[in-house]
């Protein structure tokens, strides 16, 4: 720079000198003075250029001409605050919701795993042929798992517990660590007790991700033997709001399912688990599993032992010199080992393909719990949370009961049968199956809640982006309106020597200058729209979001790209259009063209082309949150078959605490009937779990009369006493449930079950996909004798019909359900209230602290915030949408607007002509708002066009509603014609006030 | 009348000013205006320079550091800043004339004979 500047010194001065010596040579020569210097200067040339031309061989020129174009464009932007301010706050919406969007995206979708240098880290998952010969198989949604009966490649990432010893001892990787849900905690001993959510970690998991503790210290490998007392470390976001962010809780001791855990430290704060979207309340040791699980139906017992029950998601670092290839040769050839050649305890081998269990996993004896897992008491930390994610029941459910996690969270089914051959095997898999195990990253592999999320932020950054592109053309057109009017200033230019690309050039850096402010402007807005939006999504969760949003480098580079973007994208046109002026008639022209509009003249030029796609786009955004608003609505109106209203709903989990068997029965039986005496509540009863929850049982049984080996299915749920009159479900046909119904359910129960078929309760679609036009009443089916393949059963027999309602969610078609008395395992009570349920909310606490003090009460809500939450999704994206549809047209009739306005004030000398004439302002209105009107239509009919094709792609979002829905269509493009309309009204009322002596005297 | 010299003023290939630059300063330090005074006087004034195009062109030359410029005082004794030619500059020139001569050469043997064939 300074060589450069001491070279430029004294430039002019040269020059000068230069011009002198050679007006002062002719002279000499004899030319008259004044010749003599004319005749220098003719022969020296261009001193500007040559000035110009100097400069540029010190190569800087392009940012010295940068910074001039920047101080020339912040000149003319400042001399049109009206026209800066409104670009700038358009492309200030434009870039801020792609910001926004972005940003949720980015903590979605890409951000690193919040641990020491993640891309070390691999998550181990298998893959077979056909599924293992397993007899249990849990996972926490951690990563894509197909396990479904007869799947084509199953695969998935839980493992035994032997298989995770064995991999850690190999010592391939630096790090080994494994994880599984601990499931609901019943937390006493801080205050009052709570439910809360923890994840079992091996003793290595902490220092395998390379975490430090923000208090305290972490788990070590110590604390992960059976003979460890049991500590725990607590989340800091958990610590911060349960215990205050106190330091004294180190060493402090509370109480979780009733074995007490010292607490030992605080993991730090960036961390809530390793999956995304996860986060857990505490982390328990791996040995600990079977301390706080015995009680449940998890069985936690043998599990440690056991290598035909998968339960634990396996992460290992890869050691620094080693390549990925060789560690998952050395990983995956111990997991062949074992899958083909270790021993599987013959229970196993013998029980999987057996007759179809009769009872549900929750009810069933011993044998058929190793199989089935339960529902109930299902390890997971939002349970009853409703399903977000796009769950849906298996089409083939595993046998027995299968149940449907809320949202992708855990699910825990029971091992898929007839992957081996009936009497088969003693291994978990043969060579033909080609069982393998793969590392992917962890980062990429484990998915968690992303899945969930992915499909509305894909939707939503879409519409975004296309508001983003009606933002540009919008500011192109404003762009180019102005650049006509500054087409003089160009022209001059060119004629005084200007290189056309040095004015496109000026042109590029006004308008990048008009993005990068509107860039700027959009961070702000980003920022309040991700919080508005995260605000809103937690207020839809029982559970703290595990994301952490905000704008990262990531999200400040994708800001900065999209606003240089933009700004090249929407100044090109007009730059080049400014470049290309015809000299000659510009200059000597004054403002305005002299076609006139309408009658043949250029139709097709560019601004109308502009406002033509704004609308165009702004058709297809408004199609898409039609859409999606009319799916809400259609899910809300959706006949439950129930009666929703002032009913309150709670869970309880009495096993928690160590009640078993039927103490859990009577205790719920004591608490329904105190329940019902409370004031305001008209009745009670209880179910394993609620209604419309997004969980989700499925039972396979035998229907007489059909091939032995065929399996009938249908929805499950367990009830007490009255639900039906509570719900206001109404009998079609038989009875309810009565007390001995309770009793024979119980006994059916227990190992040994009684001879007398449990009686279930039907709804419609069951009796018409079984029994058609038979009568229902009475009717038995499910018998099995019992052999070596599975324990006897003596079956079902109906009892009553119901009307039909929905059970899982509001999406599900009602299929064949039968209702079964409710014993043991947790469950979930309904009140029916006489007014607001909320309201006696105090007094049941009081009604269930009566009974245990120790017994917290969870996902208290009410029934309709219960469709609320599981409409939770969809009403994020309709309203989202639907905003963003607003504001696409908005943006569009603003170009409208701004088009006819700036073709008014142009033409003001022409309608002032026509007045003079004899026009009539009727003429004039119509003159304007045709042009207007003409191009909102061709705008809308190619918008039309582009959503017929496109919105197909929103199909899985919608409910009951065409993705060409006509109506939808037909509403958008009246509403965007209406407001077209109004948009012309503006300028076309103007234009009728044109006051013809003004308007010829106007220049 | 053949006597009679068509005085024409020829345009610059493009590069060659570089060259006449570099071979004007061989005789010692110059100020712009001499430079250009030189190449015109010197080619009979058949090369008319737009003088202002040496400006760039000396800038060119002191980028590449072919020429260095040092402050002088001019012969109507005023301050001037005359141009030297760098060692390198020496010997890119003997390069470059080498590489003229080359082409002056290659392209007056296409020439000639269709001179000599117009001959009667």
């Amino acid at each position: 720079m300074s060589r450069r500047k001491r070279m430029l010194e004294n430039l002019d001065q040269d020059i000068r000198d230069h011009i002198e010596a050679e007006t002062q040579d002719n002279i000499a020569r004899g030319m008259p003075p004044e010749e003599a210097r004319y005749a220098a200067l003719r022969k020296f040339g261009n001193v500007t250029r040559v000035k110009e031309e100097t400069r540029e061989t010190w190569s800087l020129v392009w940012l010295e001409q940068l910074l001039q174009d920047i101080r020339f464009g912040l000149r003319m932007l400042g001399k049109k605050p009206g026209f800066t301010a409104v670009a700038v706050l358009t492309l200030a919406l434009g870039i801020g919701a792609n910001t926004a969007i972005f940003s949720l995206i980015d903590a979605v979708m890409l951000r690193s795993l919040p641990v020491e240098n993640p891309s070390q880290l691999v998550l181990l998952k298998w893959g077979a042929r056909n599924a293992p010969n397993i007899q249990g198989y849990m996972s926490a949604g951690d990563c894509p798992t197909d396990m479904r009966r007869g799947a084509r490649n199953p695969s998935g990432c839980s493992f035994s517990e032997p298989m995770f010893r064995e991999i850690a001892q190999a010592n391939v990787f630096s790090g080994t660590a494994a994880f599984a849900n601990a499931g609901r905690l019943n937390l006493t001993g801080n205050g009052p007790a709570a439910v809360i959510g923890g994840q079992l970690v091996s003793g290595d998991f902490f220092r395998t991700m390379g975490l430090k503790a923000a208090v305290g210290r972490l788990l070590d490998p110590a604390d992960d033997t059976p003979s460890a007392a049991p500590v725990t470390v607590l989340n800091c976001g958990y610590w911060q709001s349960a215990f205050g962010g106190s330091r004294d809780v180190i060493g402090r001791t509370i109480e979780l399912n009733s074995i007490p855990f010292t607490i030992i430290g605080v993991a730090e704060s960036r961390f809530t688990g390793i999956t995304p979207g996860s986060d857990y309340d505490v982390w328990l040791p791996l040995s600990d599993g079977q301390r706080i699980g015995t009680s449940g139906l998890m069985r936690w017992n043998d599990r440690q032992a056991d290598v035909a029950f998968w339960w634990l998601t396996i992460i290992g670092r890869l050691k620094p010199e080693t390549q990925l290839a060789e560690t998952q040769a050395v990983v995956s050839g111990i997991f062949r080992n074992e899958m083909l050649h270790g021993s599987v305890p013959l229970f196993h081998g013998g029980g999987m393909a057996g007759p179809p269990a009769s009872r549900p996993g929750p009810l069933a004896g011993d044998a058929a719990v190793r199989r089935e897992m339960a529902m109930g008491n299902m390890p997971a930390p939002m349970p009853l949370t409703p399903g977000m994610g796009p769950i849906e029941a298996p089409k083939k459910a595993p046998k027995g009961a299968a149940p449907q996690a809320a949202g992708n969270k855990p699910t825990a089914t029971s091992a898929p049968p007839g992957a081996a051959p009936v009497g088969s095997p003693t291994t978990l898999s043969t060579a033909a199956d080609n069982p393998e195990l793969t590392l992917v990253p962890a980062q990429s592999g484990l998915t968690g809640d992303r899945t969930r999320y992915s499909d509305p932020l894909y939707v939503l950054m879409l519409s975004v982006g296309i508001i983003l592109l009606i933002a540009c053309a919008n500011v192109a057109g404003l762009m180019l309106a102005r650049a006509a009017t500054r087409q003089k200033e160009m022209a001059v230019r060119l004629a005084l020597g200007a290189r056309r690309t040095r004015i496109v050039r000026q042109l590029l850096t006004e308008s990048v200058m008009l993005s990068v402010a509107g860039g700027a402007l959009g961070i702000l807005f980003a920022y309040w729209g991700a919080h508005a939006i995260i605000s809103f999504v937690s207020s839809n969760q029982t559970r703290p979001l595990g994301f952490v949003t905000g704008i990262d480098l990531r999200v400040l580079g994708f800001t900065v790209a999209i606003s240089l973007i933009t700004g090249i994208f929407f100044g090109l046109a007009p730059a080049f259009r400014s470049a290309r002026v015809d000299l000659t008639p510009t200059l000597k022209d004054g403002e305005g063209g002299s076609a006139s509009w309408g009658h043949g003249g250029k139709w097709f030029s560019m601004s109308n082309a502009l406002v033509v796609a704004q609308v165009a786009l702004a058709i297809v955004v408004l199609v898409g949150a039609g859409l999606l608003v009319r799916s809400l609505a259609n899910l809300r109106s959706v006949d439950v078959g129930f009666d929703s209203h002032n009913v309150l709903i709670f869970g309880i989990d009495p096993t928690l605490t160590g009640y078993k068997g039927p103490q859990v029965d009577s205790f719920y039986r004591d608490l329904q009937g105190r329940l019902s005496e409370t004031p305001g509540v008209r009745s009670a009863s209880y179910s394993m779990m609620p209604l419309l929850s997004g969980g989700l049982m499925i039972t396979m049984f035998h229907w007489p009369d059909t091939p032995q080996d065929q399996e009938s299915e249908a929805d499950m749920l367990g009830v007490g006493p009255n639900f039906f009159d509570t719900l206001h479900i109404p009998f079609l046909a038989g009875r309810g449930f009565n007390a001995s119904d309770f009793e024979i359910s119980a006994s059916n129960d227990a190992p040994t079950p009684t001879s007398a078929a449990t009686p279930v309760i039907v709804n419609q679609a069951f009796v018409e996909k079984y029994l058609g036009k038979e009568n229902p009443l009475g009717k038995r089916f499910g018998e099995s004798a019992g052999d070596a393949r599975g324990p006897a059963s003596p079956g079902y027999e109906i009892v009553g019909v119901v009307r039909d309602a929905k059970y899982n969610d509001l999406r599900r078609e009602i299929h064949a359900m039968m209702y079964i008395p409710q014993s043991a395992g947790a469950a979930s009570f309904e009140l029916r209230t006489a007014a607001d349920p909320r309201a006696i909310l105090p007094a049941i606490r009081e009604v269930v602290a009566q009974v245990n003090a120790n017994l917290p009460l969870f996902d208290v809500k009410t029934e309709s915030e219960q469709i609320d939450l599981l409409l939770f999704q969809e009403r994020l994206v309709a309203r989202l949408s639907s905003f963003f549809g607003l504001l696409a047209l908005v943006l569009a009739c603003i170009g409208l607007y701004g088009l006819l306005s700036y073709e008014v004030s142009r033409r003001t000398r022409e309608i002032g002509i026509r007045l003079a004439l004899g026009a009539q302002a009727g003429d004039v209105l119509r003159l304007v708002v045709k042009q207007g009107i003409v191009l909102a239509l061709v705008g809308a009919a190619a918008g039309i066009g582009v959503a017929l094709g496109v919105t197909r792609y929103l199909t899985s979002m919608l409910y009951d509603i065409h993705a060409n829905d006509p109506l939808t269509i037909i509403a958008v493009a009246v509403l965007l014609t209406l407001v077209a309309l109004a948009a012309c009204y503006i300028p076309a009322r103007r234009a009728m006030r044109v006051d013809p002596m003004v308007a010829l005297r106007y220049e | 009348m053949s006597t009679k010299e068509q005085r024409e003023h020829i345009a610059l290939l493009q590069g060659t000013l570089d060259l006449l630059i570099l071979r004007t300063l061989l005789l010692g330090p110059v100020h712009g205006h001499a430079i250009a005074k030189a190449i015109e006087f010197k080619s009979d004034e058949v090369l008319q320079v737009e003088q202002g195009s040496l400006y760039p062109a000396l800038h060119r030359l002191i980028k590449h550091g072919w020429i260095s410029v040092e402050e002088g005082t001019s012969e109507n004794n005023r301050r001037a800043k005359f141009y030297k030619l760098t060692a390198t500059g020496r010997r890119r020139l003997v390069v470059e004339t080498s590489k003229w001569d080359k082409l002056a050469g290659a392209i007056a043997r296409i020439l000639r004979p269709a001179e000599q064939e117009g001959r009667p």
